[in-house]
C-alpha cells in the first residue's frame, strides 16, 4: 500500500535536514554570524540575514511548547489517525520543530512535557522525526543538555 | 469534506507542515490558544462567553448568517471538537460576500448626506513571519504595539472607547486582542467577560454585527464596516445606544489581524 499522506517537498534549503532524518540525525541550523539557532531550514538567518550557516545535530530531546489535537481530517491520508496530536517541540538546543506527538494518547499530552525523538520510516526514502514522552526506563539515553 | 482543489490549496499553503497533518489557520491558532491556556489559565470557559455574546448581537442583525439561530453555553459545550482546544463555535464562518468602506477627506465628508465616521488613530505591528518559531505564542501579539500607536495618535486611552469591533477568526483571537489592547490583565479575560460585558446591554459591546463568528466572514472588512456603520447610526435593531442598553458610540476601536497572530492593524473611529 502506498503512503497516502503528503511527503516533504525537498529543496536546496532543507535537503540536509531530510537527509539527516534518513540517518536518524536531527539537524538544525545555526547562524555563523549571530549564533541564532533556527528551524525550519532556510538560506538566510531570519535574525541578521546572513547566509553563513552551520549545521548542528540535536540530541533529540526537548519539551512540548504547545500542541493541538486534530479531531477532523483535512486530508484523506489522516482520516484513520484522528484524533492525532500536532505539536511544537522546543529542542533542548533551542530551535522549535513542528512535529507529531506519538506513543501518548492526545488527552495526556501537556505543555512543557519532556519528549524525545522517534523515527518513522515512510515510503520514498523519507524518514519523519516524531516525538514521544521520555520513558522512565533508566536505560533511556536521556542526558539533559548542559 | 473539502473539494480536491480546496485540499490541494491547504496542502500547498501548509508546506511541509502538511507532512505532520498540520493545515491552515485553524491548526495554527489552536497551537497559540493551547499555549495561552498553559501560561494564562484561559480556555473554553472564557471563549464560550465570546461565542455566545457575539451570537446575541447576530440575533439582532437580519443580515447575519446566524440571525435565526440562538446559541447557549450548553450548545457550545456540546459542540464537537474540530482542532482541540477549539470546538465548532470557536471558529468563524465561511462566507461568500463583500463589504466596502469609502475613505475620503474630512473636508469632502462634511458635505455628504450621511454623517461620516472619522479616523482618529491608526497603528500596525507585525511581530513575526514564523509563529511556530516564536516564544510569544501566548502574547503579546502585534495588537499590543499597534494599539499603543493608534491610541497615541488619537490622544485617548482604552477607557475612552465605547465599543470594539475585533477581528475574530477564532474566539481566542478576540480574547488575546482585547488583552493586548489593555482592556484587562493577562489571564483575566474570563472575569472581564463575566456578566455579559460584550453583549447587548453590556458595558463594552464587542462585534455588534455578530462578527465573523456569527454574522459573516468578510475578512478585516467585517469589523471595520460595522464600526463605521455604528458611528453612522445605521445599524437598526442592533444600534448601540439606548435601543440596546449600551453607551452611544462616540469612539469605536476596530482591529484586523493576519497570518497566525503575525500581523495586526488597529483603527480608532469617532463621531464627527
Amino acid at each position: 500500500m502506498t503512503y497516502a499522506k503528503p511527503v516533504p517537498r525537498i529543496n536546496a534549503d532543507n535537503r540536509a535536514f531530510w537527509e539527516g532524518c534518513r540517518q536518524h540525525e536531527l539537524k538544525f541550523q545555526q547562524c555563523a554570524k549571530c549564533s541564532q539557532v533556527r528551524w525550519p531550514p532556510s538560506d538566510l538567518c531570519p535574525q541578521c540575514h546572513s547566509t553563513d550557516t552551520d549545521w548542528l545535530s540535536s540530541k533529540g530531546f526537548g519539551t512540548v511548547y504547545t500542541f493541538a489535537v486534530y479531531h477532523a481530517a483535512f486530508h484523506p491520508g489522516f482520516k484513520a489517525d484522528v484524533p492525532y496530536t500536532v505539536a511544537v517541540v522546543a529542542l533542548d538546543e533551542g530551535p522549535r520543530l513542528l512535529t507529531n506527538i506519538v506513543g501518548c494518547p492526545p488527552d495526556q499530552v501537556r505543555c512543557d512535557m519532556p519528549v524525545e525523538v522517534t523515527w518513522q520510516e515512510v515510503d520514498e526514502g523519507i524518514t519523519l522525526p516524531k516525538f514521544r514522552p521520555i520513558s522512565n526506563d533508566p536505560a533511556s539515553a536521556y542526558e539533559p543538555w548542559p | 469534506m473539502s473539494s480536491d482543489s480546496m485540499m490541494q490549496m491547504l496542502s500547498e499553503l501548509s508546506g511541509n507542515d502538511a507532512v505532520f497533518g498540520h493545515f491552515g489557520a485553524l491548526g495554527g491558532y489552536a497551537l497559540a490558544a493551547r499555549r495561552a491556556m498553559h501560561e494564562l489559565g484561559t480556555g473554553p470557559e472564557t471563549w464560550k462567553k465570546i461565542a455566545v455574546g457575539q451570537r446575541k448581537w447576530a440575533n439582532l442583525n437580519p443580515q447575519a448568517m446566524m440571525h435565526d439561530k440562538p446559541l447557549t453555553e450548553t450548545d457550545y459545550d456540546q459542540a464537537k471538537w474540530v482542532v482541540e482546544p477549539f470546538r465548532l463555535f470557536d471558529n468563524c464562518l465561511i462566507t461568500d460576500g463583500g463589504r466596502a468602506v469609502i475613505v475620503t477627506s474630512l473636508e469632502r465628508a462634511r458635505d455628504l448626506k450621511q454623517q461620516p465616521a472619522v479616523i482618529m488613530g491608526l497603528g500596525q505591528h507585525h511581530p513575526s513571519t514564523a509563529i511556530a518559531q516564536s516564544d510569544w505564542m501566548a502574547g503579546p501579539t502585534g495588537a499590543r504595539q499597534a494599539g499603543k500607536t493608534a491610541f497615541a495618535m488619537a490622544g485617548i486611552t482604552p477607557d475612552d472607547v465605547d465599543a470594539c469591533q475585533i477581528y475574530d477568526c477564532f474566539t481566542y483571537t478576540v480574547e488575546i486582542t482585547l488583552q493586548d489592547y489593555g482592556f484587562f490583565q493577562p489571564g483575566e479575560g474570563r472575569d472581564w467577560l463575566e456578566g455579559g460585558t460584550i453583549e447587548p446591554g453590556g458595558r463594552m459591546p464587542v462585534n455588534t454585527s455578530g462578527g465573523q463568528l456569527s454574522e459573516a466572514y468578510c475578512m478585516g472588512l467585517t469589523p471595520i464596516a460595522e464600526g463605521a456603520m455604528q458611528i453612522m447610526d445605521r445599524c437598526g435593531e442592533r444600534q448601540l445606544g439606548p435601543a440596546t442598553g449600551t453607551k452611544p458610540p462616540e469612539i469605536i476601536l476596530c482591529s484586523d489581524n493576519g497570518g497566525i497572530l503575525q500581523s495586526h492593524s488597529s483603527v480608532l473611529l469617532r463621531r464627527m
